[in-house]
């Protein structure tokens, strides 16, 4: 079982995405062989009312929940978010947040977020940060979002050690106690591959002896990625096969059963 | 043959692990099927001075002739230093450098840029230049050159060889496919790290699979995986992959009477 942890549907104002609708996307994920998704709406990161993403998000999903699974893009600073985590839920079935608090303009330390995610945890969701959504250099000219600093991570998931997040699009971690078992933190979080780097300069290799194989988590990005990128970091891993898997798709599962 | 258009060597600093970086290269293109690799050496002090750049390019006539059946060197110089750039030139494609590598000392489509481009017209090597266009000031980059000026250089001297560096290298890679558009004696390399999907697919409908050449520039699964992962025939991937770089090269050769 292949699980893309990492994956959207819905427009990005700055650039036309291919594949972004559910048959698109299904037919994205059989190109590369990944069975299953965790989708959230891209349209929603732009939205002021997010939640009319993740009810666009649950449109295009019904009818194949067998592969695509809902993460909600909440944004705790937004009026009456309570009701619609409730409504992703409840009604949509989302098993995860996708959290931009660069984007909606709010600290992962802050009152509201801490409330969310509290809330999230109570539901059994998985609580899920882009580091970013796209690189830096190919921003629009009216549009400077920076990157979720890694240092918000770690005091995050030390706040939150029974919450279960899932921190993707990131780069870096080795060089944070993000990135290793005794770096002092709860074990509480896995990091997606997306951005790290393979062969040269191993992220990925490294995190698997430094943090663990249980820890890292296929993310492509996809469709704004080509997902083939993600799954070749995972192909020339120097790790046993049973390491491999374990990124393709175990640990996301582990992760998923945790909440049923 | 596949060849990696666009690698670097590492800059032998005292006490660094410069071997150990020149070896990981080689390993990663061996585990990702990539035969040569098109290496410059950059000095690290720049605008360089002939003294580095003289440097730079010693220590890629050692790798090239280390690794004779991997490593493809081009010499790298500042175009500001008219009179010993040109020599250095000249003296280094006699010792078997396949081309010419360009930063950002200058735009490549001012006047000081032109002797230079006019001597690998004469010697029948291409030019690779170091290339981004993004929509706000890169200040650490004032002069970089964006397609725009790669098509005006391309387009004022269409019998050179122009390689537009890393359209995945950062910046607005759609500008800079379109930019090209008008040039049709220019090429592009793929290379860089962003794998944002479709670009290979537009590039192939813009500008045409005959003009673009696979590269990573270091960012090894990102430039294999986003050629894998592109929607293109099989006749276009093998003349990106390297197809088109072997065309290249046989400029030089036919130059020489087709000794090499």
């Amino acid at each position: 079982m292949t699980i893309d942890m990492n994956a959207y549907l819905g427009h990005w104002p700055f650039r036309r995405l291919r594949h972004n609708d559910a048959e698109g996307l299904l037919a994205l994920m059989d190109r590369a062989g990944i069975d299953r998704a965790c989708v959230s709406s891209a349209s929603a990161i732009f939205y002021k009312n997010s939640q009319a993403g993740n009810e666009e998000l649950a449109e295009q999903i019904a009818g194949h929940e067998e592969r695509l699974i809902p993460f909600a893009v909440i944004n705790p600073a937004y009026v009456d978010w309570e009701h619609d985590l409730g409504v992703c839920a409840d009604e949509f079935g989302a098993r995860g947040l996708r959290l931009y608090p660069n984007y909606h303009n709010y600290a992962l330390g802050d009152a509201c977020c801490r409330e969310l995610i509290a809330a999230a945890t109570e539901r059994g969701m998985i609580v899920s940060i882009p580091i970013r959504q796209i690189d830096q250099r190919q921003r629009h000219r009216l549009l400077e979002i920076p990157d979720v600093a890694l240092s918000d991570l770690e005091a995050l998931v030390e706040r939150h050690p029974e919450a279960r997040f899932v921190f993707v699009n990131g780069a870096g971690f080795t060089g944070s106690r993000l990135g290793r078992a005794d770096g002092g933190l709860p074990a509480n979080y896995a990091l997606g591959i997306s951005r790290m780097r393979a062969t040269i300069g191993d992220e990925v290799g490294t995190l698997v002896e430094n943090l663990g194989a249980d820890r890292v988590v296929l993310g492509t990005g996809m469709p704004f990625k080509y997902p083939e990128v993600a799954l070749l970091k995972v192909e020339v891993l120097d790790a046993p096969e049973e390491t491999k898997q374990a990124i393709l798709g175990g640990n996301a599962e582990g992760l998923m059963g945790r909440l049923t | 043959m596949v060849i990696d258009a666009h690698a670097h060597l590492a800059w032998r600093a005292p006490g660094s692990n410069w071997e150990e970086r020149d070896r990981a290269l080689i390993d990663a293109a061996d585990r990702l099927g990539i035969d040569r690799l098109a290496c410059s050496n950059l000095c690290p002090r720049r605008p360089s001075v002939p003294e580095d750049f003289r440097q730079a390019n010693e220590w890629a006539g050692e790798s090239m002739r280390e690794y004779p059946d991997r490593i493809l060197a081009y010499c790298y110089v500042n175009p500001g230093w008219i009179r010993e750039a040109a020599e250095e030139v000249r003296r280094r494609i006699g010792e078997g450098f396949i081309g010419v590598k360009l930063y950002n000392e200058y735009p490549c489509s001012e006047p000081v840029v032109f002797p230079l481009v006019e001597l690998c017209i004469e010697l029948g090597v291409p030019i690779l230049h170091h290339a981004g266009h993004s929509h706000y000031y890169v200040a650490a980059q004032p002069r970089m050159s964006g397609g725009t000026q790669i098509a005006e250089l391309a387009n004022r001297y269409p019998e050179a060889t122009i390689i537009c560096g890393h359209l995945g290298g950062g910046g607005d890679w759609e500008w800079q496919i379109k930019a090209l558009r008008s040039a049709p004696t220019a090429y592009a390399d793929t290379s860089g790290s962003v794998v944002d999907e479709g670009m290979i697919e537009m590039a192939v409908r813009v500008m045409g699979a005959e003009r673009l050449l696979f590269a990573c520039d270091m960012s090894m699964t990102a430039g294999v995986g986003k050629v894998r992962g592109a929607q293109i025939t099989e006749e276009q991937r093998a003349m990106i992959l390297g197809g088109n770089f072997e065309g290249i090269l046989a400029q030089r050769r036919a130059q020489r009477g087709g000794s090499r």
